[in-house]
C-alpha cells in the first residue's frame, strides 16, 4: 500500500498526526531514510512497463494562434451545420459564461488571464480584464458581477461590464479552499436559483486515498458563505450544468490514468439526491474496482454514472442544448467538449460529442458532433468548453489555439 | 553584468526594429533564429554553451522549453538575468525561431571530473525524486520540459533553490512540490550529476 500524498492538505494532516503521536514516535524513530519522494502527480499509479510507453501530458496551451493560422476549415460538423472562427487571440481560452447583456467572459488555467469578448458596432473585440490570477479557470455571472474561481479562492468583480477597460479590484468571496495544484483548477456554475456557486475540488493526484475535502463537488451559499458537499467520490469534474427542466445537476468526470488504453472511461453523471458517492478512488466508471484501492470494496457500494463517455477522452465542459436554432432532435441534448487524451497510445477525443436523452433522462445516443482538431497524431487545438448562445448557436473554446469557434445551423 | 545586459537590450531593440512584424506565424525557423539570437550570445554563448558561470546553456534544449520560458519572462511570470526586458522586445515568432536555433545546436559537453561520489549521490537523489518522469531518462528534456544534462551547475542550483523558496514559480506546481523537501546538499549533488550527463 503506497500513500501517494503529494499534496499540502494531506501533508498537513500527516504532520498533525505526527505531532499528536510525537511522544510515542520520537523515542523509537529510526534514523530517517533518504526521503522517499513522490512522483509528479500525473505519473502516480504508473507501472514500470507503462513508463516505457513514454506517455506524458501534453504541453499546456500558452499562446494564441494568429487568426489567419487557425485551420477552422478542418473542423467537421454534421450536414446543415457550419463551424466558423468567432474570436481569437486569447491564450489558453477555457471556461465560458455570458452576461445577459451579451459579454462573454472566458477563464484560463495557465496564463492567469480572464478575457471579455464584446460586440460593438458589429465588431467583436477581445479584452484582457484580469492578469496574474492563479488558475482562474472558473467563471460565473450574477447581478452584474463576474465571479472567478481561482485555484484556492473565489473572487468577484462588481459592475464589471461598465468597467471592462479598467476593472475594479476584485472582492474576495471565499478563500479557504485547498491549495493543491493537481486538479485544483475549478469549473464553476451558478445554480438556477442564483443562490449557489457549484464547483469541484478535484483529487490531488492521479489515484490516491484523498482527504475528505477532495474529490468532491461542492456548492457555496452566496448569502451565508457556507460551503457544503453536493457529491463525493468524484475524481475531477471540469464540466457541469443543470438540466433545463428538472434542474438536477449533471456533470462530467475524468477517469484515472495508468490502467490501460481502454479503461477506465470518463463518465457523465446525474445528481438525483443528496449524499451521492460516485466511487473514487475505490471504483471507477461504476463497475471497475481499482486494482490497488478497490481491494475489499464493491462497486455496488457506490452510485453509477449515466454514461461511459470514452477512455482518456478528457471530458471537460458540458452544457444542455436549450436553444431553438438546431433541429428539434437536439432539444435538451448534452454537448461535451473532449479535450483529448495523453495517457493512451492512440490519441482519442479532441472533439465535441452530443448525448441525447429520453424523457426520463436515460441516454439514448452518443455521437461525435464536431471533430477535426486532430489529424493523425498531430493536434492543432483542444476543445475545452461549450456555451449556448441566445440565438441558439453554440460556442466552443479551444485552449491550444486560444480561440472560440461558433457552430450554427441553417435550414 | 548589468552593463552587459543593457548592451544586449540595446542591440536587440536595434535589431528588432529592422525586422518586419509577421502577421502570419510561420513554423519555427532555426536559420532565422540564428540571426535573431545574436544578442543572446553575449550571455548564453554563440552556440548556446555559456562561458559565464550561472548562465544556462541553451544548446540542445527542447524548442518548446525555450519558447515557453521566453513567454514567461515576457509576461513577468518568471524573472531574472534581465530576461524580462529582453523577452519584451521579442515577437512570439522571434521566440520560436530563437528556440529552434538553440534546439538544433549540439549539446554541451558533459563535465564529470573528480567527484564520482557526489555524482553518484546526485543520481540516487534524482531517481528518488522521479526527475526522469518529466525530464527524460537521460534528463535530456522533452516537449516543454527543459534539458538538465550538461547544464551549468551554478544555474541548476540557483533555479532549484528559487523553485524551493517560491521565488521562481513553475508552470503547474510540479517543481515546487518536488523541490520543497530538498536540502542544499542534495541540490548540489543533483547539479553535479546533471552536468555529468551527455
Amino acid at each position: 500500500m503506497k500513500f501517494n500524498f503529494a499534496h499540502q492538505a494531506s501533508q498537513k494532516a500527516v504532520l498533525t498526526l505526527a505531532m499528536a503521536l510525537s511522544g510515542l514516535a520520537m523515542a523509537q524513530a529510526p534514523a530517517a531514510p533518504a526521503a522517499s519522494a513522490i512522483p509528479p502527480t500525473w505519473a502516480q499509479g504508473r507501472t514500470a512497463e507503462q513508463a516505457a510507453l513514454n506517455l506524458v501530458p501534453h504541453p499546456p496551451g500558452m499562446t494564441a494562434l494568429p487568426a489567419g493560422d487557425i485551420p477552422t476549415d478542418k473542423l467537421k460538423v454534421p450536414a446543415g451545420f457550419k463551424a466558423e472562427l468567432w474570436a481569437s487571440g486569447m491564450p489558453n481560452a477555457r471556461s465560458m459564461v455570458q452576461s445577459p447583456a451579451g459579454t462573454l467572459f472566458v477563464g484560463t488555467r495557465f496564463p492567469g488571464n480572464v478575457y471579455a469578448v464584446v460586440e460593438k458596432d458589429g465588431k467583436r473585440e477581445v479584452k484582457t480584464i484580469a492578469k496574474g490570477l492563479h488558475r482562474p479557470n472558473g467563471v460565473a455571472f450574477k447581478d452584474g458581477s463576474l465571479y472567478v474561481a481561482e485555484l484556492s479562492r473565489i473572487i468577484r468583480y462588481d459592475n464589471i461590464e461598465a468597467n471592462l477597460d479598467n476593472p475594479p479590484a476584485p472582492v474576495v468571496v471565499f478563500d479557504a479552499l485547498p491549495k493543491d495544484e493537481a486538479h485544483g483548477w475549478k469549473f464553476m456554475k451558478l445554480s438556477p436559483d442564483g443562490n449557489y456557486l457549484y464547483f469541484q475540488i478535484g483529487t490531488p493526484a492521479n489515484i490516491t486515498v484523498q482527504p475528505v475535502t477532495h474529490a468532491v463537488i461542492v456548492r457555496l451559499n452566496l448569502k451565508t458563505n457556507i460551503l457544503e458537499n453536493v457529491a463525493t467520490g468524484v475524481r475531477n469534474s471540469v464540466g457541469m450544468d443543470f438540466h433545463p427542466v428538472t434542474k438536477e445537476l449533471w456533470f462530467t468526470n475524468n477517469g484515472r490514468d495508468w490502467v490501460n488504453d481502454d479503461l477506465p472511461n470518463d463518465t457523465l453523471h446525474r445528481v438525483t439526491r443528496k449524499g451521492m458517492n460516485f466511487g473514487y478512488p475505490f471504483c471507477h466508471q461504476g463497475d471497475l474496482l481499482d486494482l490497488e484501492f478497490g481491494k475489499g470494496r464493491s462497486c455496488e457500494e457506490f452510485d453509477k454514472p449515466v454514461l461511459k463517455i470514452g477512455p482518456h477522452v478528457a471530458a471537460l465542459g458540458m452544457r444542455f442544448y436549450t436553444g431553438k436554432q438546431f433541429p428539434a432532435e437536439y432539444k435538451h441534448n448534452i454537448f461535451i467538449a473532449e479535450h483529448g487524451s495523453w495517457n493512451r497510445t492512440k490519441k482519442t477525443g479532441f472533439d465535441v460529442v452530443r448525448v441525447a436523452l429520453d424523457a426520463k433522462g436515460n441516454v439514448t445516443k452518443k455521437e461525435v458532433f464536431v471533430s477535426g482538431w486532430i489529424q493523425g497524431d498531430d493536434f492543432w487545438g483542444r476543445p475545452a468548453d461549450v456555451h449556448m448562445m441566445k440565438d441558439g448557436s453554440m460556442l466552443v473554446s479551444d485552449d491550444v489555439a486560444g480561440a472560440i469557434f461558433r457552430i450554427s445551423h441553417s435550414k | 553584468m548589468s552593463v552587459r545586459i543593457s548592451k544586449a537590450i540595446q542591440g536587440m531593440a536595434f535589431f528588432i526594429a529592422s525586422l518586419h512584424a509577421d502577421q502570419v506565424m510561420a513554423a519555427p525557423d532555426a536559420v532565422a533564429g540564428k540571426a535573431k539570437a545574436q544578442v543572446c550570445a553575449a550571455c548564453h554563448g554563440e552556440t548556446g554553451v555559456s562561458a559565464l558561470p550561472g548562465f544556462p546553456h541553451l544548446a540542445a534544449q527542447p524548442q518548446l522549453s525555450i519558447f515557453y520560458q521566453l513567454l514567461q519572462f515576457r509576461d513577468q511570470r518568471r524573472k531574472g538575468g534581465g530576461m524580462e526586458a529582453i523577452a519584451a522586445t521579442l515577437s512570439e515568432q522571434d521566440m520560436r525561431d530563437i528556440a529552434a536555433h538553440y534546439a538544433s545546436m549540439p549539446a554541451p559537453a558533459p563535465v564529470a571530473g573528480g567527484q564520482p561520489e557526489k555524482i553518484a549521490r546526485g543520481q540516487q537523489i534524482a531517481q528518488q525524486q522521479y526527475c526522469s518522469s518529466c525530464h527524460g531518462a537521460q534528463l535530456q528534456g522533452q516537449k516543454h520540459v527543459p534539458r538538465l544534462s550538461g547544464q551549468s551547475s551554478e544555474y541548476f542550483v540557483a533555479q532549484l533553490r528559487n523553485l524551493r523558496s517560491g521565488a521562481r514559480a513553475d508552470m503547474d506546481g510540479t517543481m515546487a512540490s518536488a523541490a520543497r523537501s530538498l536540502t542544499d546538499e542534495e541540490i548540489e549533488a543533483m547539479a553535479a550529476y546533471a552536468r555529468s550527463l551527455p
